[in-house]
């Protein structure tokens, strides 16, 4: 049976691969799109892209976006990045796409759910496959239908006033273009394949590509614990929403990576270093979500490469801000650990002082707060913490 | 057309025959006259007009605008008590939005309405720019500001003031994009700020 649904595939898939291989791979030189199809979606993916390039909220940080770019080469090859366009976009989702005209668009939410150089080209070289692949053009042609819909809903919001319509037609066209480009979960495979291949053959660990998704699903998991939910929502996820059933995919990750890569170095001291400056910043804007599941998991999961200030101030600030009793104790505890690594941390004396106020150690408390002015005179609630201080030390 | 695009279709259609519904009781707000917001005692007066929403944020919300909320919108929150959201959740169990505590402190409250921002729109671009004590509803109060950049990416500056009084939260807010309209609406919001009194406010 299995051999000759086998057979069946191969048939199917014959012409489809003769067709695909008439074409040039979209990263060569300067490819130009082949076919009313494929000029059409990257005219436009181009126009897209302008959009993209103009938007206050891309990251422009020549430093970090090369580094990704470095990554991204490491894994596919320099061969095939070159043609690619990385951009770095402050949203605190999980998720990185690519589309057809060779943009790659990566959320910072991404670098939290890394650790290490190996488990970022696991992303990267993914995303690359669905590229390679022309995966947005098969879907296209296979969904064209999608396209009627929103027809009819610019010709029914052009019928009706007001920006709330146009918003809501707005966020139509996103849905409706969302399932065109959703990739099949066939094609996820094929991209899973490729992204494993590009990894067996880069200097980079395989096996990471298994392992960063055991961790999505922890995370997930975590965070539907914490919410007294039975089962995680992986559709939430917008980097899983469509992907392969999780634990299989996790398995099979696994089994495809070559097995004498294992030894390999994973980059997690210079991915580490790398986004030293932006860590704080990425880890600030997952705790003020309010998962805290998800953000306690992520911030344990990078601790596994060992304790950071930062770490710790996360951890702190997150803890307080849920704000049970007990809370406020760990929190505590928390931002002094993150002040034995570093002592000169102004924000943790601030998490600190605020915790012990609220668990009626108002002087330590203040003693704690009265440091934080020292450390960050120029703070920006400065005037209003001096306002809680007793009035010998307010001067 | 598959069944599921059908189901998308008749939902557009159906919103679109919703929102053209004209007269959903939006309100003038007439200057000079003191009215009573956010379902609350607190009661500001306004020193030209303004347009009151129907659609309220949250139970103890209510917004006002002058040229549409997307452009200048003032939204006041009256009275949240301990353990309630400023604004209504999308799910109370998928989507929480961080709750004001008994605890919260008043230097707390800008983190308050971050946390509600950055969740409620899912971004990451929010920046406290300054947090400073003020006098308001003749408490002892907070006045800050801020700037985040929302999914339109339009950047929107934002000035607030709040106290808590008798344990539950007051605050105004006022947020309008950067480019033009935040210098443009800056100071009718600012008055209605001023003029806000509650109650029995100045007690304490």
């Amino acid at each position: 049976m299995r051999a000759l649904l086998a057979i069946a595939a191969t048939l199917w898939a014959a012409p489809h691969a003769a067709a695909q291989q008439m074409l040039p791979p979209p990263y060569q030189g300067v490819y130009q799109p082949q076919g009313v199809d494929e000029i059409g979606l990257w005219r436009e993916d181009d126009e897209a892209e302008k959009e993209l390039a103009a938007s206050p909220l891309v990251i422009r940080d020549e430093a970090l976006t090369a580094y990704v770019k470095h990554v991204l080469c490491e894994t596919v090859g320099d061969d095939r990045c070159n043609s690619v366009r990385v951009y770095i976009i402050r949203e605190p989702t999980f998720n990185a796409s690519m589309s057809p005209n060779g943009t790659m668009r990566v959320l910072s939410g991404l670098f939290l759910r890394v650790r290490n150089e190996a488990e970022l080209g696991a992303v990267l070289g993914h995303e690359f496959g669905h590229f390679e692949s022309r995966h947005t053009l098969q879907a296209f042609r296979s969904r064209r239908t999608g396209s009627d819909v929103l027809a009819w809903g610019a010709l029914l919001a052009g019928m009706a006033p007001g920006y709330r319509t146009m918003r809501t037609y707005q966020d139509l066209q996103l849905s409706v273009y969302g399932s065109l480009f959703r990739h099949s979960r066939d094609q996820e495979r094929e991209a899973d394949r490729l992204g494993v291949a590009y990894l067996n053959r880069s200097a980079l660990r395989p096996q990471a590509a298994g392992d960063m998704w055991q961790h999505v699903m922890a995370e997930a998991e975590s965070s539907a614990s914490v919410r007294g939910l039975k089962k995680p929502n992986f559709n939430a996820i917008a980097f899983t929403a469509s992907h392969p059933p999780n634990g299989e995919r996790a398995a099979y990750l696994t089994e495809l990576a070559a097995s004498d890569g294992d030894a390999r170095d994973d980059g997690a001291a210079r991915y580490r270093e790398a986004l030293a400056t932006w860590m704080p910043v990425f880890l600030d804007d997952q705790i003020k979500l309010n998962d805290f599941g998800a953000s306690d998991y992520l911030i344990q999961n990078l601790a596994q490469n060992g304790w950071t200030d930062t770490l710790w101030l996360a951890r702190g600030n997150l803890y307080r801000t849920r704000g049970t009793q007990r809370d406020f104790i760990a929190a505590a505890q928390f931002y002094q650990n993150a002040l034995a690594l570093n002592p000169a941390l102004g924000e943790a004396y601030r998490g600190l002082g605020l915790s012990l106020i609220k668990t009626a150690r108002r002087t330590e408390g203040q003693a704690a707060l009265k440091h934080y002015l020292q450390l960050s005179p120029d703070a920006s609630d400065a005037a209003m913490i001096r306002l809680m201080l007793p009035e010998e030390n307010s001067q | 057309m598959t069944h599921r695009m059908f189901r998308t279709l008749t939902g557009a259609v159906a919103a679109m025959a919703l929102l053209a519904t004209p007269a959903l009781a939006h309100r003038l707000r007439t200057a000079k006259e003191a009215a009573t917001v956010a379902g609350s005692d607190m009661s500001v007066t306004p020193d030209r007009d303004w347009n009151r929403l129907s659609m309220a944020p949250g139970k103890h919300a209510e917004t006002w605008t002058l040229d549409g909320e997307q452009l200048n919108d003032v939204t006041f929150y009256g009275g949240i008590a301990p353990d309630e959201p400023l604004v209504r959740e999308r799910s109370k169990k998928r989507d929480p939005l961080p709750k004001f505590l008994q605890s919260t402190l008043l230097v707390e409250i800008p983190e308050l309405l971050e946390g509600t921002y950055r969740t409620q729109k899912n971004i990451a671009s929010f920046e406290l720019l300054s947090t400073e004590p003020t006098n308001f509803l003749g408490n002892k109060g907070v006045r800050f500001t801020y700037r985040y950049t929302d999914d339109d990416a339009l950047t929107r500056n934002g000035e607030a003031r709040a106290a808590i009084v008798g344990g539950k939260l007051y605050m105004i807010t006022f947020d309008a994009p950067r480019l033009y309209y935040f210098d443009k609406s800056i100071e009718p919001a600012r008055a209605l700020m001023t003029s806000a009194t509650l109650p029995g406010g100045g007690a304490h």
